[in-house]
């Protein structure tokens, strides 16, 4: 609180709103207006309510503590030095900038890396219970891709500790959260912001709500692999589809991280804790297969790689009877996995109904973080002036193709942080304008429609559906021939979202309206995402294509980025990627 | 090396899964719907759930959002027990019972909205009460961002465990005195409320401390229902008999509840039991008299003696020596 901001007052703000219903209202005015409740999100919220002269408000389809950040377990970069003093921020800036296979803009991870320890700070002046060194300062630990041990933890919840101090902190000075509000669309007159019309999923009312900023923190939009990824049922891509159906640009869609262990049924992520304890990868047959992939580093290798391997041995035959392949602790004896593994052996009997102890883990491949997103500026700002996009549901870019692992953390909290503070400047110099009726009634007409489709397909068969297309031509592995299938069967999937129909009748609580919304969105990005992939004859980072192994400088140092079109489709164009100190070399650890 | 070929140990059995539903202003009442599926090795109830709203029927409602235990979302009571609907396995429970069938209705001690979805914002407006975020202490707290606060990790793990809380609710919904007293705060909130409290860094602790008494900290029965319930292991009932010592600390001394814990200590020390006739007087001041008197002409109807003066115990001057000693104890420790 350098600027002497904070509320050292012995008294919190008289009105504490938990929640708004206003159900009542048609039409509501903020000043900021925030869609999505995770760390960018409620960031960015407190960052600008404690300014005190601007309303501000929080959208959210969940309760605020709900949001995926809480589910980020290992930890947040900063470059502290409280473990080892000889780490830099300089330090940190070329991990990130390597470890993105040198496509992250190198002022935005610059900016990251130095502002790191002011954020990491900050939370920690509001109350984070980071876990602490022997002399009292923040504790830090190694993590994959860092050269200093450098993130910043809570046991193995730290993504939680922190959603919960800013969701507190967001209490405590008078933001106003919607809960359980659904975001349909932007609102925007070509140049500046007007706000956005929302669903009640309560009462099943539509809302306007007039804004002179939104800020966009939904989060990322793995469920495109549907049961394919570690990512929770709604991170659907919300705010990123929002804006580019609204003409705003999505940046690098193409690149999704992959995390090689997910558990079967779930995708719910084992960490690669269980490998570094000497886990064995086992194929169908009960071969270590990883002698045939990376003979030095066996499991331990690289996660795309071990991504890679799993999905080649499931291809050619050797997985096991649900395409899977096996984690197996069973030889480290039942002692050994109950001293040092016993978080994760819980995972697996509460998540999968297998006990490690007795048999192998059986596990697949599972998306993990969206690289891609809303194409914005240092400060979240979008083309149009008003409207900004920050953490997974934005693309600054700061991951280039490839996130390291703490960075996603240290993202939502720099990004979340400046989108408020510019959003502050530009809500103070600019007034309300006018609203059109116009998107209200094509909001009121896609609910309408959604309701009175011929009802001959389903959200759940839609969806089952999109995960498949994804997860096998626009996945781990891709080439030419699959992307433009998959592109194909995108196609006709969209033909088949117009004959959807919301069977449940009722107003009240309607989820199956919700996962057609989200549906919606999810289709919209998959698309870009598939596009994006077959645009880049390349490999670089999360995105391997088999018909294009190497990385290629001369034609794709440069990032995608994709326009809505004619006929609801998506063009690409390019946009070249800053490098200002690093100059490219050859990826390896 | 290969250990040969893996083949896992799956099993499925076909359920009765019986669900309890809702509509406000379509149904009148809730009623139970009875869906058939056939339940496999690792499915939860959460995917079972999501299974029958996708194949059966779509109009099914629950919370759902993480599916890892961590969000909170999905709190729903299994064959009466509120539990995580995420981590719970399914088969075991229905080979348990041995009758394959199970029961999912929503959390109690909360208006349902539909189906399985409850309202929770009165769990939240009560916890907003409690002054639930931290209040910097400047002496803690420095100004200047470039600096970190200090505290030891001994400081952090005095309430490091409570910081696990989920805010899932299912502690409120199997919480007795909630059931007894719908404006009692939940298991939860306190809980909450004492983690701030008792960190280092907070400068607020006292008028958490009366939030809490007005919201019924000492209306708290000790069932410990909570303590089962709770997915993260938080032990909310241990915790709120930690609030209610630290309020007594704290000098608020004079509340019902508090003159009953002092009360309590002062008559074990003092016969080795408690004079529990003349408890009402000692806890309610001279309102308690009333309760006296109807419990005297109660007993005398009875054919039974009254009396306001219980014996001194056999065992009183061995419970004396504790005493003392405990006080040995936290003197020692005070001048520390």
């Amino acid at each position: 609180m350098a600027d002497g901001r904070g509320g050292q007052s012995d008294q919190p703000r008289a009105a504490t709103r938990t929640h708004c219903d206003r159900s009542d209202q048609a039409m509501l005015t903020y000043d900021i207006l925030i869609v999505g409740s995770g760390g960018a999100g409620l960031y960015a919220a407190l960052e600008s309510r404690l300014e005190e002269d601007l309303h501000v408000a929080v959208l959210t389809k969940v309760y605020p503590t709900r949001s995926h950040t809480g589910a980020a377990q290992g930890g947040v970069n900063a470059a502290l030095g409280n473990r080892d003093p000889s780490d830099t921020w300089e330090e940190h800036w070329f991990d990130t900038v390597k470890g993105s296979d040198y496509l992250a803009d190198q002022d935005a991870a610059e900016l990251m890396c130095r502002e790191a320890p002011d954020v990491v700070r900050e939370l920690e002046h509001w109350g984070a219970p980071f876990y602490r060194t022997e002399d009292g300062r923040i504790a830090q630990r190694p993590f994959g891709g860092a050269s200093k041990p450098r993130a910043c933890y809570a046991a193995d919840k730290v993504g939680h500790i922190m959603l919960h101090t800013l969701y507190e902190q967001g209490l405590r000075h008078g933001v106003d959260y919607f809960n359980e509000w659904v975001t349909l669309n932007l609102i925007h007159d070509g140049q500046r912001c007007m706000g956005v019309n929302a669903y009640n999923l309560r009462t099943g009312r539509l809302h306007t709500i007039q804004a002179k900023a939104v800020i966009l923190a939904t989060g990322g939009h793995g469920r495109i692999y549907w049961t394919r990824t570690s990512n929770a049922y709604g991170n659907t891509g919300d705010g990123s589809a929002i804006a580019y159906r609204a003409g705003l640009p999505l940046k690098d869609m193409e690149f999704i991280q992959f995390h090689p262990t997910g558990l079967r049924r779930s995708g719910i992520l084992v960490t690669e804790g269980a490998r570094g304890e000497g886990g064995y990868l086992l194929n169908g047959l009960g071969e270590r297969f990883m002698e045939r992939y990376a003979p030095d580093k066996m499991e331990l290798g690289p996660r795309d790689l071990v991504s890679r391997a799993i999905e080649t041995e499931v291809r050619e035959g050797r997985g096991g009877p649900d395409d899977e392949a096996f984690l197996d602790l069973t030889h480290l004896g039942r002692e050994r996995i109950l001293e040092r593994l016993p978080q994760i052996r819980q995972l697996c009997i509460d998540f999968e109904g297998v006990d490690p102890v007795e048999e192998p883990i059986p596990i697949k491949p599972t998306a993990h973080y969206s690289m891609g997103g809303v194409h914005t500026d240092i400060n979240g700002c979008t083309p149009i002036e008003g409207v900004y996009a920050a953490g997974e549901a934005a693309c600054v870019s700061v991951h280039g193709a490839n996130r390291l692992g703490g960075n996603s953390l240290l993202d939502i909290l720099v990004f979340g942080r400046r989108a408020g503070r510019h959003a502050v400047e530009y809500a103070r110099r600019t007034k309300l304008g006018p609203m059109p009726d116009s998107a209200f009634a094509e909001a009121e007409t896609c609910l309408k429609e959604l309701m009175e489709g011929d009802g001959k397909e389903t959200v759940a068969g839609i969806r089952r559906t999109l995960g498949r297309v994804m997860s096998e031509k626009a996945g781990i592995y891709r080439d030419a021939a699959g992307l433009d299938s998959a592109l194909a069967d995108l196609e006709e999937l969209k033909d088949r979202y117009r004959k959807l129909m919301v069977t449940d009748r009722s107003a009240i609580f309607n989820t199956e309206m919700l996962a057609a919304l989200e549906l919606r969105n999810m289709l919209t990005l998959a698309e870009t995402v598939a596009l994006g992939a077959l645009a880049r004859t390349e490999s670089r980072g999360a995105h391997s294509r088999e018909d294009h192994p190497e990385r290629d400088d001369a034609n794709w140092l440069k990032h995608t980025v994709a326009v809505r079109g004619p006929g609801d489709r998506p063009e690409l164009r390019f946009e070249p990627v800053v490098i200002t100190r690093f100059q490219p070399e050859a990826r390896t650890y | 090396m290969t250990t040969g070929k893996i083949t896992p140990k799956r099993e499925s059995l076909l359920a009765n899964i019986r669900v309890q539903r809702f509509t406000p202003g379509h149904d009148r009442s809730p009623y139970f719907d009875n869906f058939k599926l056939t339940v496999e090795t690792g499915m939860t109830v959460l995917a079972a759930l999501r299974k029958i709203k996708d194949d059966q029927d779509s109009s099914l409602t629950f919370r759902a959002f993480c599916r890892s235990a961590i969000c909170g979302s999905c709190t729903v009571r299994v064959n009466g027990r509120s539990v995580l609907a995420c981590s719970t396995q399914l088969l075991p429970i229905l080979k348990d019972f041995g009758k394959g069938s199970v029961t999912i209705t929503p959390m109690a001690n909360l208006p349902i909205l539909r189906d399985l979805v409850v309202d929770i914002d009165p769990v939240i407006d009560k916890l907003a009460k409690m002054h639930p975020y931290l209040i910097e202490n400047p002496e803690r707290i420095p100004q200047a961002l470039e600096q970190e606060s200090l505290m030891s990790q001994d400081e952090l793990n005095s309430f490091d465990y409570l910081t696990d809380c989920i805010l899932c609710g299912a502690c409120y919904s199997a919480c007795s005195s909630v059931q007894a007293d719908p404006d009692y705060a939940g298991p939860l909130t306190f809980a909450k409320a004492y983690r701030f409290s008792i960190d280092a860094r907070d400068n607020f602790r006292g008028i958490r401390d009366q939030a809490a008494i007005d919201q019924g900290l000492w209306s708290c029965v000790q069932c410990r229902k909570c303590i089962k319930v709770c997915p993260k292991d938080t032990r909310p009932a241990d915790t709120i008999r930690r609030a209610r010592k630290l309020t007594i600390d704290d000098g608020i001394q004079d509340t019902p509840g508090s003159r009953r814990a002092k009360t309590y200590v002062a008559d074990i020390e003092r016969f080795g039991q408690v004079n529990k006739p003349m408890l009402p007087v000692a806890v309610y001041g001279t309102k308690g008299w009333d309760a006296i008197e109807a419990a005297e002409a109660s007993l005398t109807r009875h054919g039974m003696e009254p009396t306001r003066r219980v014996c001194t115990l056999p065992g009183q001057e061995g419970a004396a020596r504790i005493f003392e000693k405990v006080r040995e104890i936290e003197q020692g420790e005070k001048k520390k």
